[in-house]
């Protein structure tokens, strides 16, 4: 019976083809345009650690200006450490794991086969590793007892390995980071964790750094921090000291805590630390101590831009208005061939055979549509990532990450198709299967 | 002329599903329409802003040493030096930050001694060659001179302030209000004091969609941070940069290994790379926009077009019993005109709506009312447009049909 009406849906085609034509691409170009938006919204609101939502979390304390808040227009509290108070709570033994870190540059030199050239590197401590579950392809990490007194041990990422050793097991190796000489630990194996929820600073969506030292290097070499530096306290910042001992905020610092009562512990331990630099003479502001699981912290962080949610409006507007134009055009196109209709009532078809005959109609302009539409935002899709590639120098890190038309993509473009066949569908199918048969028989 | 809006009504109520789809359509292509051109129209006015800045004859380099016989003092001039003496650079100066880049640095200054600053001025580092370099105007005042530059910031003085400073009228305007700035002290959080000694207009610092991107002052200091490096940046000739920016970095890449050559891009790609959100979006908005009203357009197109063929019949009667042409067109264009209406009138509450929440996203003042009488006038010329055609091929349908059956 399908076959049937699948015959007669492109007959009905036939006798219009302009007007089935307008139709298919309107739902073509409203579910594209969703597609496209959606894409860019999802792989934008993604957490990509979320099976360790509820044990890692981001530590900040406002250690802001009594005057103003850190953020004026927003009221934030400042999203970075300072050096003494990461030194202070890193002592703590009530997390399972614990990680320091901020981004700094290098020039990697000595390699084998490259030139120097400078690389982004993660200056952090030994648990950063098994705290974000980042996968090794050789080697491991480095121990605790590497961070300080700091050893001269460097993690490569997949690429810069792939660069340097041309790919190869460079474990034990040597090569030299900022004149320095260092031996390769381990290599990771592709990590590009998007949104980059461990540093936000640099752009959510940056890649994660091509080297990673231990942590005692900072004061070690003095190694300045290619992120956000934000200072409020009128004092002098002369010499790296003044800046380990300032006010000034660079750091990120994660815990990971398995359960209520260790998050409970160590927000009370940050409350103590804070209360005992309080009498003297810190932490002017009201108490802000926080521990902001991964979820809520890329959320304070505003990741999802408002040009976003914007965008998301804007292609549901644009759906709604293509659906409501196909519901207008079916309905016409029915009630145009309501004497025919009529003739197959009058011959014996039920109302419900009608009503399955016109969605099967329907469901197929829908199908095309949405395939068709799938196809314009792939192409739409390609080309913006093409574009904000080019502008970035070929670069990573940009809006371009996001612009991979997915499986959820997939999903997406099925389930608008399957909506776009309901919300302009139903409507015109019922109604033209109540008409009373009887009417249409008649001369007009 | 005598126009008979009540029977159009009274059809229009017996048989109202495709009037209320036409009207919904119209409703929220109105919202999307007026929203959208006036995000576009801010987002345009922010790209067209004037730097002050010459920026399509502008390059920047970044050198950065890596190894202990690095230094840092003797590369800078050795650079700078080879990079004024090169044939078609007009100007080139060490620089802390590149304009419009979207990275910089900013500090609190007072026009009072130790006095609690809140705003931020964003401020660049650069020589006597420096205005010159990037192309800014002064227009009050004077430059730095050569014996006015410091030397680097070191590993221990990373506080130090200047002497001299001169200022974007902006920031002057901010700082002094009307009174003449020149000659006037400036003082940093530490209460560290220089003078005013030169007015710059106009110019964009490195962050444009802040909201004060304006907010500008040049310190006469060589930039360049230990185990950092510098930025140069490098104005040529119209018409020679990108021969220029080869040579150089030909030259620069090996006249010295103990650094190396990170960049050598133009200004331009910067400032693209900064506005590109903008562009991007506001290109998308117009094209959906766009894509919104001619599916809405023709959508009515279409409609208008069936509801001429099933009334061929009542079009042939109403003609044989003596109306006329310029009646049948006027009774599909009166049709179209309530339906629309009946639109406009939901789609100024939406787009009010819309526009509500606009100007909490993106803290913007609320919608601009002239958008929304532009965007009306436009919708219902549209829709007129669209029935226009239908309407004629009604007037057409000849009397003698009203004789015939089927």
């Amino acid at each position: 019976m399908l076959g049937y009406y699948a015959q007669l849906a492109l007959r009905s085609f036939r006798r219009n083809p302009g007007l089935t034509a307008l139709m298919v691409l309107a739902i073509a170009l409203g579910i594209a345009v969703c597609i496209m938006t959606l894409t860019v919204y999802h792989a934008m609101s993604g957490n990509p650690i979320w099976w360790k939502n509820e044990r890692l979390y981001a530590v900040t304390m406002d250690n802001w200006d009594p005057n103003q808040p850190y953020d004026v227009n927003n009221k934030s509290r400042p999203p970075q450490m300072t050096y003494k108070d990461t030194a202070y709570l890193f002592n703590s033994s009530i997390p399972e794991r614990k990680e320091v870190s901020f981004t700094t540059a290098g020039v990697l030199s000595g390699g084998p086969a490259v030139t120097p050239h400078r690389i982004a590197t993660r200056v952090t401590t030994s648990d950063f590793f098994a705290m974000f579950d980042v996968p090794f392809l050789y080697g491991s990490g480095w121990s605790a007892a590497a961070d300080r007194p700091a050893q001269p041990l460097i993690v490569l990422s997949r690429a810069e390995n792939e660069k340097t050793f041309g790919g190869a097991n460079s474990v034990g190796r040597t090569l030299r980071w900022n004149d320095h000489e260092f031996r390769v630990v381990g290599v990771l194996n592709d990590w590009f964790p998007l949104p980059r929820f461990y540093d936000l600073e640099n752009g959510p969506f940056s890649p994660s750094e091509a080297a990673f030292i231990p942590f005692g290097w900072a004061a070690e070499m003095e190694l300045p921090v290619d992120g956000n530096t934000d200072c409020w306290r009128p004092e002098k910042v002369d010499t790296y000291k003044d800046m380990l001992a300032s006010d000034c905020i660079w750091l990120q610092m994660w815990v990971e805590l398995p359960d209520r009562a260790s998050r409970e512990r160590m927000q009370a331990f940050m409350d103590g630390y804070w209360a005992e630099q309080r009498k003297a003479g810190r932490f002017e502001r009201p108490r802000d101590n926080r521990l902001t699981n991964v979820g809520d912290w890329l959320k304070d962080q505003k990741v999802v831009d408002s040009d976003n949610r914007v965008l998301v409006g804007l292609a549901f507007a644009f759906l709604a208005v293509c659906l409501i134009n196909t519901v207008g055009l079916l309905l016409a196109k029915f009630l145009n061939g309501a004497p025919i209709t009529g003739v197959r009532r009058a011959l014996g078809a039920s109302r419900r055979q009608v009503f399955l005959q016109h969605l099967v109609e329907v469901g197929t302009v829908c199908l095309a549509g949405s395939l068709l539409g799938l196809g314009l935002a792939a192409f739409g899709l390609r080309a913006l990532q093409h574009m904000y590639s080019a502008a970035r120098f070929g670069r990573p890190g940009g809006y371009q990450e996001l612009m991979h038309l997915d499986t959820a993509a997939l999903v997406w473009a099925l389930l608008l198709a399957l909506l776009a066949t309901l919300a302009a569908g139903l409507y015109p199918a019922w109604r033209v299967g109540r008409l009373a048969p009887a009417r249409y028989l008649k001369s007009q | 002329m005598n126009l008979n809006v009540r029977p159009v009504l009274t059809a229009l109520l017996r048989n109202r599903t495709g009037a209320i789809l036409v009207a919904m359509q119209i409703a929220i292509a109105l919202a999307v329409l007026v929203n959208a051109l006036y995000i576009t129209t801010q987002r345009i006015e922010r790209m067209r802003r004037p730097t002050g800045i010459d920026v399509d004859n502008i390059f920047v380099m970044y050198s950065g040493g890596f190894t202990a016989h690095f230094n840092i003092a003797s590369t800078l001039q050795q650079d700078l030096d080879y990079l004024r003496a090169l044939d078609g650079v007009v100007s080139a100066t060490a620089i802390n930050a590149i304009p419009l880049s979207n990275g910089g640095s900013a500090t609190n200054i007072t026009t009072t001694p130790k006095a609690q600053g809140q705003d931020n001025y964003n401020y660049f580092d650069i020589d006597e060659h420096g205005l010159e370099a990037l192309g800014v105007q002064l227009v009050a005042g004077r430059n730095f001179r050569h014996d006015e530059i410091q030397p680097p910031l070191g590993k221990a003085d990373a506080s130090r302030f200047v002497d001299q400073v001169i200022l974007s009228r902006a920031a002057a305007v901010h700082l002094f209000g009307h009174d003449n700035p020149l000659g006037k002290p400036v003082y940093d959080s530490l209460g560290q004091v220089a003078t005013v000694i030169g007015i710059v207009d106009p110019v964009l610092g490195s962050w444009p969609a802040n909201d004060h991107p304006d907010d500008v002052f040049f310190e006469p200091r060589l930039s360049a941070r230990a185990g950092v490096g510098s930025y140069y940046v490098v104005r040529t000739q119209p018409g020679r940069r990108d021969a220029v920016m080869r040579v150089a970095e030909e030259h620069l890449s090996h006249a010295n290994p103990d650094r190396v050559i990170t960049f050598n891009r133009t200004l331009a790609a910067f400032r693209d790379l900064t506005y590109l959100g903008d562009r991007t979006m506001s290109i998308y908005l117009l094209t959906v926009t766009c894509c919104l009203i001619a599916v809405t357009c023709f959508g009515i197109f279409a409609l208008a077009t069936f509801n001429v063929s099933t009334r061929t019949k009542q079009i042939g009667t109403r003609r044989a019993v003596g109306a006329r042409r310029a009646d049948i067109i006027q009774y599909f264009l009166i049709e179209n005109g309530l339906t629309t209406s009946a639109g406009i009138l939901v789609g100024c509450a939406l787009a009010l709506g819309a526009g509500y929440w606009l100007s909490l996203e993106y803290a913007l003042p609320r919608l601009n009312l002239y958008y929304l009488v532009g965007g009306v006038l436009a919708l219902w010329g549209i829709g007129q447009l669209a029935a226009w055609q239908p309407a004629r091929r009604a007037a057409a349908v000849s009397p003698a049909v009203a004789t015939r059956t089927v």
